[in-house]
């Protein structure tokens, strides 16, 4: 055996298992098509959002490093959402994209255990039944041996980008695509499909009027994501604001048949959360203008990002409608837009652990599994990489629960639901979002990091550290009185903010913010989030009804003919999964709780 | 199978497992000419046989047959003549070996079979559970069992009884409408949540859907006591001194409506009822002993009985002498006082009167008693939708109520993602009736309502 594990792919996903694994102690190798391209944000410059912010900030409790990346290169940073509640708030930083990458491959290369090569994985290597991973072959005919893998192919899998009647088979622009893996594992029996997504314009700098625009700045302090320290000291870019017009929206209706989107050439499905220019005008004919943010790439670099402007159209309609628009009139166009298409295989076919049903040892993150966004591919490969190494060391996998991670929702509506169009992150898909902020991520999951032998000693005692003061910032205020009520109760009126306690509990001054803020909510929201509570019970009843993998639903009497099909598909690993599976009735659950529960009376 | 240890929901339905017999009484609790007890299991025939007079023709007996004879206890005497109708297994209402014992229906006789039964180790049926049993021997369409999840996890009693009670279209179609409605005003407020404040056009909560809505489900969620009224029917219980009338105004009621079912004696002479409609309610209606000292034991426990009746009653008519007002009792919502003899003394200004000597004021008594009853509402137009279940009327309660809690939110400016939660919170209860609501629900209305993305 060559290697513990090997992880294929050094995107966001690929990075954080080849760390997982490697710092859990496992020799652990990365494959990649090309080792400057590692760690590359190929889209938009920038971490975080709603509910990303929270995803990039589990993988940090867990032990993770996409937090570490971005604090230490962000040259902005925001709390969205603030007056919207503190539920659905979340960090987000815009990147310098080189400086973000440099800091991958160093962090990368300053890990023990790990190794590094550049070539391109073809096929994989199973055992002699064809259930079992036992290995990869390269481009370069290597076969390499291991243990488990990880596979993180991102866009390049068969990949191909479009911009109006060009195509070419890349994964980036002119990037080369991975050809060959895709084919192999149809031929193997996995369920490959199609997605599509893609990219704007970047456009120069000092060639575009940003008087023309509206200024967009950061937050004057930044703040980390990471839970490991508390300040970090970052310069400050802007970003800008600009707007489409009629004239625009005209360029672009007069050319529309010349996109590959409406001529049929691409057949992957796009995501509609992010939908392209051309798509926004045409299904929101009535907007008169749609909105850009001009964002910068980087410190050293002129190229600019329009942000809500991706477009597959060809270049001289881009051309048209980019010089259309208001401070953009005599941009420079340094690289175009384009739409990029690629094979991803259905998430369905995988355990929570993101363990694949087909073959044994195989585990498959990131935008393989029909996602797309760093954060969501940086936490898949870090639970696949927590995953594999279980698996190496024999132990039950970590699955993250709906109630306590957005990565806990992400995976569950992967492995339960699969996807139609590339998977982003939303705060609407978690149920019991109030117990999922961000500020608070380490006290759910840093202990489980610790568990399975990622984090650090140190983070879990600076999380004691921090449960400790909450707690005496909490006696203070119950101590102290103003008027009838302590400073507690007082807190929990809707006008009263822990600022104002403050100015009459100079006490208080002494706690680091992030502290009083999460006293503050935990106090204001104390009974929302004990409602919360409740629902979570009675979800975790049907959760923690466990069902083996290999139940025969054929055995099971009274089931749906449909919702036995989707049972044995998908094979759920608790009745609550179950019950999230399109086509399972009520009734179907009834029906194998009723079993289970004989099943565990009468020991059949 | 591994399963583990009971929760909540495994332990509301442990008993409902299905290799074991079970029994109950399939008509009402109540004294009536023939009552019938159902028993479900395999090998039932044989268990009951012993206590059975001509136990080999019962065992032996072919599907869908009768067996005529007497049930005994197990010292032999007999306790009452059955017919004993017999369903092999794979046959019947659930697939299973059963028999339904048709016998008396005194209330002493259902009570010792029922406890013979149970002494020879049959189990008390939970509520639904014969319907459970049908189901999972694949009697019932699984789609009209949907609700069979409800049923298993449903605490009560009742609520599992009525869990099965299936949507009729027009209440269907008024609920699925209530479901959009509020799907469009969650979806508004979840866009919010899940995109930035820059990326979207400026955000005013749909307060006004809001209230329309909340209101348009209170309306439905009230027809629950009609529906029921005019389904099960009320009890009223004439109530009032010795002397008030009471006897005279009880037979002109039944002269009055010429829908009269049947004027019971009572048994003992504490009271007498009868059956009637009023207004198309069915009404038993209870002529009581006067309310006075007894100085006599029996007449005393009379009075005892009519208290009781009086506490069960769903109305109570409180006749008052307007020739003696020595005691006016207080009215209440569940208490009309009524004065009578107003052909002798003018009663108060204001208050109900009658004469029911003469037959004045009848008419506005009836009235008065629907009035109270329906809560003044009138389930007559046949486009009217009437919720049937307790479990709907409790939904769409907690519904509405759920949406006046985020209603009041609104106004106190509490940010969205805890208004969000009293939303997701009535779309849960919505979804319960018409079929769950998912996330994947909610961001479909986002994508085809919002130009979103950046």
């Amino acid at each position: 055996m060559d290697y513990d594990a090997i992880v294929v792919g050094g995107g966001h996903a690929g990075i954080e298992a080849s760390l997982a694994l490697s710092r859990i102690g496992f020799k652990t190798l990365l494959i990649t098509q090309n080792l400057d391209s590692i760690g590359r944000l190929s889209c938009n410059p920038a971490i975080g959002g709603l509910s990303k912010g929270n995803l990039v900030r589990e993988v940090d409790a867990l032990g993770g490093e996409m937090a570490h990346l971005i604090d230490h290169s962000m040259i902005q940073y925001r709390i969205l959402n603030r007056r919207r509640g503190p539920a659905v708030q979340a960090p987000r930083a815009q990147a310098d994209k080189f400086t973000y990458a440099r800091l991958a491959k160093e962090t990368l290369e300053a890990q023990p255990n790990l190794a590094l090569f550049m070539d391109t994985v073809v096929d994989l290597v199973l055992d002699k039944e064809g259930k079992k991973l036992v290995g990869v072959v390269t481009q370069r005919r290597h076969t390499i041996t291991c243990r488990v893998l990880v596979l993180t192919t991102g866009t390049f899998m068969e990949g191909r980008i479009f911009i109006g009647e060009y195509d070419a088979p890349n994964g980036r622009l002119d990037e080369s695509a991975a050809i060959g893996l895709g084919t192999a594992l149809r031929s193997k029996g996995f369920p490959v499909g199609r997605l599509k997504t893609g990219t704007p314009a970047r456009v120069r700098k000092s060639s575009l009027d940003f008087s023309k625009m509206e200024l967009q700045d950061g937050e004057e302090i930044m703040m980390p994501f990471s839970f490991d320290y508390d300040s970090i000291d970052r310069p400050m870019l802007p970003c800008h604001i600009t707007w489409t017009n009629e004239r625009t929206h005209e360029i672009i209706r007069a050319n529309i048949h010349r996109s590959p989107l409406y001529g049929g050439k691409i057949v992957g499905k796009g995501p509609r959360y992010c939908p392209s220019i051309e798509d926004k005008v045409v299904r929101f004919p009535d907007r008169e203008r749609h909105q850009i943010f001009v964002e910068p790439e980087g410190e050293g670099t002129e190229e600019m990002y329009l942000n809500g402007i991706s477009s597959s159209l060809p270049e001289d309609v881009q051309w048209d409608f980019i010089h259309s628009i208001e401070g953009l009139e005599d941009a420079q166009i340094m690289r175009p837009a384009y739409a990029v298409e690629y094979d991803f295989i259905d998430p369905q076919a995988l355990y929570p652990s993101l363990e694949s049903k087909l073959v044994e040892n195989l585990f498959i993150a990131g935008q393989t599994n029909g996602t797309s966004g760093y954060e969501e591919a940086a936490c898949q490969g870090l639970m696949a990489g927590i995953n594999a190494a279980q698996k190496l060391k024999g132990e039950k996998p970590l699955v993250l629960s709906r109630n306590e991670a957005y990565t806990g929702v992400l995976i569950d509506d992967l492995v339960t639901m699969g996807t139609q169009e590339p998977y982003r992150m939303f705060t609407s898909r978690a149920e019991y979002r109030l117990n999922l902020r961000h500020d608070s991520c380490d006290q759910r999951l840093t202990q489980k990091g610790y568990a399975v032998g990622l984090q650090k000693q140190e983070n879990l005692e600076r999380l004691q550290a921090k449960l400790e003061k909450m707690e005496t910032v909490k006696e203070l205020l119950a101590k102290r009185r103003m008027g009838e009520k302590s400073a507690l109760q007082t807190l929990k009126m809707p006008e009263i903010t822990i600022a104002d306690l403050e100015a009459q509990m100079p006490e208080l001054s002494s706690f680091e913010q992030p502290i009083l803020y999460q006293v503050e909510l935990d106090v204001k929201y104390e009974g929302y989030i004990n409602r919360q509570e409740r629902q979570i019970n009675r979800f975790e009843k049907l959760e923690s009804l466990v069902i083996d993998a290999l139940m025969d639903y054929d055995a099971v009497e009274g089931l749906s003919a449909e919702g036995r099909e989707k049972l044995k598909k998908i094979r759920p690993l608790s009745v609550g999964q179950a019950s999230r599976i399109n086509g399972v009735r009520n009734s179907d659950i009834a029906v194998l709780i009723l079993h289970l529960d004989r099943g565990g009376r009468h020991g059949k | 199978m591994q399963a583990s240890a009971p929760s909540g929901i495994l332990a509301g339905m442990t008993r409902y497992v299905t290799d074991d017999i079970i029994y109950a009484l399939a008509t009402a609790w109540a004294q009536s000419a023939l009552a019938v007890i159902r028993i479900s299991g395999e090998g039932c025939l044989k268990a009951l046989s012993p206590c059975f007079s001509r136990p080999k023709a019962l065992v032996e007996a072919q599907n869908a047959t009768t067996v005529h004879g007497y049930i005994r206890t197990e010292a032999g005497e007999n306790i009452d003549e059955v017919v004993a109708s017999v369903w092999t297994d794979g046959h019947g209402y659930t697939l299973e070996e059963s028999v339904e014992l048709s016998c008396h229906g005194s209330l002493s006789v259902i009570k010792e079979i029922l406890g013979l039964l149970g002494r020879l180790g049959m189990r008390s049926a939970e509520g639904g559970e014969f319907t459970f049993r049908a189901f999972l021997h694949g009697r019932l369409d699984l789609t009209q069992a949907e609700a069979v999840q409800e049923l298993v996890s449903s605490q009560s009693k009742t609520a599992r009884a009525l869990a099965l009670g299936r949507l009729e279209g027009s209440l269907k179609n008024q609920i699925a409408d209530f479901k959009q409605r509020l799907l469009t005003i969650t979806a508004s407020v979840e866009v919010q949540l899940d995109y930035a404040e820059d990326e979207l056009d400026e955000f005013v909560f749909p307060r006004e859907q809001l209230e329309t809505l909340r209101k348009d489900i209170a309306v439905l969620a009230d027809t629950y006591q009609v529906g029921r009224l005019y389904r099960e029917g009320a009890r009223i219980v004439l109530a009032g001194s010795t002397n008030a009338g009471k006897s005279s105004l009880f037979n002109l009621l039944l002269k009055q409506e010429r829908s009269i079912v049947s004027p019971v004696k009572g048994t003992t002479r504490d009271y007498i009822e009868a059956d009637l409609s009023i207004e198309g309610i069915p009404i038993r209606l209870y002529d009581t002993a006067g309310l006075r000292e007894g100085s006599d034991a029996i007449e005393s426990e009379g009075i005892r009985r009519t208290e009781r009746l009086m506490g069960q009653a769903d109305l109570v008519i409180y006749l008052v002498d307007s020739t003696d007002v020595s005691h006016i009792p207080s009215e209440d919502e569940r208490t009309i006082v009524v004065y009578n003899k107003s052909d002798l003394v003018r009663p108060p200004k204001g208050r109900l009167a009658i004469s029911a000597q003469t037959g004045e004021g009848v008419t506005t008594l009836l009235s008065a008693i629907t009035e109270r009853l329906t809560g003044g509402s009138h389930a007559s137009g046949d486009d009217l939708v009437v919720i049937e279940s307790e479990r709907q009327s409790r939904l769409l309660t907690d519904a509405g109520n759920a949406l006046e809690r985020a209603s009041a939110l609104v106004t106190l400016d509490i940010p969205l993602d805890i208004i969000a939660v009293e939303l997701s919170e009535a779309l849960q209860n919505l979804g319960e009736l018409t079929g769950e609501v998912t996330p994947s629900d909610i961001l479909e209305t986002i994508f085809s309502g919002f130009c979103v993305g950046k």
